[in-house]
């Protein structure tokens, strides 16, 4: 069924989406301003306040849009791919405009954050707004347990992927310039590290949280199903790369690849199952 | 004892054990019956001394409480989850209205050796049950009512269904999407006393063009039914699927002879009559039992609360103020320095 001519949430959707790509713009412009100044001079900071209103207003408008689907449909954004996304990018937003408000010194690495959403933020712009039916499981508490510390994992992990990315990039001769706002290295790479663990945290509740749901919704905790066993996997990665961090001292452009690594395996749990698995999690429908 | 411990308590050989777990961990994908449990065994075995030895032997961990109640907690749940899967049962079962609950008509059962089976002191006896169906017949809320004892020589009437199990004695019925109706029938024998009993047909609606199935009375001929059903089912509309308003005519064939029976209504047939009594139902369950259950849940989260507090001691009031004051000195950044121990 065609449903872009009844979809009321578009609107919002795409005002909040381009309200994100505004504090992109305003971004890369503002941190690719800073070229040119020799190092320890002063740097463009003066992008850093309109950015953050314009992820404001994302967040704000995609609210929008979350409680105008929910009203049109009748549920919460927890079934198909295209509220799921649109539900990240809302708490991508939320998340990500905390940590870039309370932790000024890793501002321009949004750089780099805010561009990975825009993977997203494509995607959804290209899927149809249609409507899915409310499985019976899914009126289950703890499915906003697991999906609300979900995504307090995910924007972690997009802090902490933000930051290895500047940390990569400055790494770059040419592009080195850009980094100047942020801290020293070992700031930036224990910053990044400190999110990650952050991250675990959230993860490991998540994957509790999830079990409580899977028993009472499946009844069994745990299944080896598609997400279950990319999400193992995930937890796996995080909790490894802090390990080999441990133990090798990694240099801090290694253990930025590794953070960017981790951030790929949860990106390809989160977005990718589907494309692998007809039945994300087994029972679902 | 720690020297004989410490060679354990490697973390390279925690980054080997991990490595070890995810490549089991993939090749569990889906529960292939290719796959052997012992990829994920034996990992988990290994990583289980790793972490013990860990436990006692590194100053890293049994020195700082959060991090030493997130590794013990880790332990606790392999331990748990082992010995969940040595004590569980796992198996499916489908009860017909006003019958009750037999461990004997298990099916797809699954146990662990050290599995102490009470399913004998089980006691509910099926209710009637409605399904809910949205537009394009997608499956909605369950209600299954039982009657379990309670406890006075009476019963209580419960409502169960998706992700509301019926709980007795640690064992979890789960209601299935499997749930049909169920002609009850007596024979009544030329000679000898005449036998009431139920023909199940198939899952409802998802075999609804094929509600039929055989049976063959002692000492008659087999007999085929065909269930003919009105039940509101239909696939524009919301709808609900309740057996206590369902229609039933059943046809019944014997060798040339069909008739068609209302409840109440009887056919003489070689050897014997039979009764078409009215229309019954059955719902399928799936049961669960696992008692490290709860266990699993405590330790786990007292695992999460270990590492949350060692992450809040070891950054939390520290963090926005050194990032701050770095911040001033930014542009006086190195490339050289190492990472640091989180």
């Amino acid at each position: 069924m065609n449903e872009w001519n009844t979809a009321t949430e578009l609107p919002w959707l795409w005002a909040g989406m381009a309200s994100y790509a505004l504090a992109t713009f305003i971004v890369i412009r503002g941190v690719v301003l800073t070229r040119g100044g020799a190092a320890g001079a002063a740097v463009n900071r003066g992008y850093e306040t309109p950015a953050f209103i314009f992820i404001l207003a994302g967040v704000a408008l995609l609210a929008m849009a979350l409680a105008e689907r929910w009203i049109r449909i009748g549920h919460g954004p927890f079934v198909n791919l295209f509220e799921l996304l649109m539900s990240q990018l809302f708490s991508l937003g939320v998340i990500y405009s905390f940590a870039y408000w309370r932790y000024p010194a890793i501002r321009a690495s949004a750089v780099v954050a805010l561009p990975l959403m825009w993977i997203l933020g494509v995607w959804v712009l290209m899927l149809e707004p249609s409507a899915t039916a409310f499985p019976p499981t899914y009126y289950n508490n703890w499915l906003w347990a697991h999906v609300g510390l979900g995504k307090f994992f995910l924007g972690f992990c997009l802090v902490g992927t933000g930051l290895a990315g500047a940390l990569l990039l400055r790494g770059v001769p040419r592009l080195e310039p850009w980094f100047r706002q942020l801290p020293s290295d070992a700031m930036v790479d224990h910053l990044a590290w400190r999110f990650m663990l952050l991250a675990f945290i959230f993860h490991s509740a998540m994957l509790i949280a999830g079990a409580v749901w899977a028993q009472d919704a499946w009844g069994r905790y745990w299944s080896w199903d598609a997400l279950e066993t990319s999400s193992f996997l995930t937890w796996l990665a995080l909790g490894g790369a802090i390990h080999a961090r441990l133990t090798y001292r990694l240099p801090m452009r290694a253990g930025a690849i590794f953070i960017i690594v981790v951030f790929i395996i949860a990106f390809l749990t989160y977005f990718g199952t589907p494309f692998y698995s007809s039945a994300a999690h087994k029972g679902v429908i | 004892m720690n020297a004989v411990l410490s060679p354990f308590a490697s973390l390279r050989l925690t980054l080997v054990g991990m490595v070890l777990l995810a490549i089991g961990a993939a090749m569990s994908y889906g529960n292939p019956e290719t796959t052997s449990v012992w990829v994920l065994v034996v990992p988990m075995a290994f990583l289980a001394i790793n972490l013990l030895a860990a436990i006692i032997t590194n100053p890293r961990i049994n020195r700082r409480g959060g991090l030493l109640t997130f590794h013990i907690a880790l332990l606790g749940v392999v331990i748990l989850a082992a010995i969940g899967r040595l004590t569980h049962l796992e198996a499916h079962v489908e009860l017909v209205q006003d019958t009750a609950f037999s461990a004997d008509e298990l099916f797809d059962d699954s146990r662990g050796p050290w599995h102490a089976s009470d399913l004998d002191k089980l006691v509910f006896v099926q209710g009637p049950y409605t399904v809910d169906y949205a537009p394009g017949m997608v499956r909605g809320l369950t209600h299954s009512e039982v009657r379990v004892p309670d406890g006075q020589g009476g019963w209580e009437r419960r409502v169960v269904g998706d992700d509301r199990p019926l709980v007795l004695e640690g064992y979890r019925f789960y209601t299935s999407f499997n749930k049909g109706f169920a002609p009850l029938l007596t024979w009544m024998p030329e000679q000898g006393e005449p036998q009431t009993g139920v023909v199940h047909m198939p899952a409802y609606p998802l075999f609804e063009f094929k509600q039929d199935n055989t049976w063959k009375p002692p000492g008659g001929p087999e007999i085929k039914f065909w269930l003919r059903l009105e039940t509101g089912m239909t696939e524009k509309a919301a709808w609900i699927l309740d057996g206590q308003k369902a229609k039933g005519t059943l046809v019944v064939n014997s060798g040339a002879e069909r008739v068609e029976l209302q409840p109440g209504e009887t056919v003489n047939l070689p050897g014997g009559q039979l009764r078409y009594e009215r229309l019954s139902t059955w719902m399928g369950y799936k049961i669960f039992y696992d008692p490290t259950l709860q266990w699993l849940f405590v330790t786990a989260v007292f695992g999460v609360l270990g590492m949350s507090v060692h992450f809040w001691r070891k950054f939390g009031a520290r963090m926005p103020a050194a990032a701050a004051a770095d911040t001033l000195k930014a542009g006086n950044y190195s490339a050289t320095s190492k990472g640091r121990a989180i």
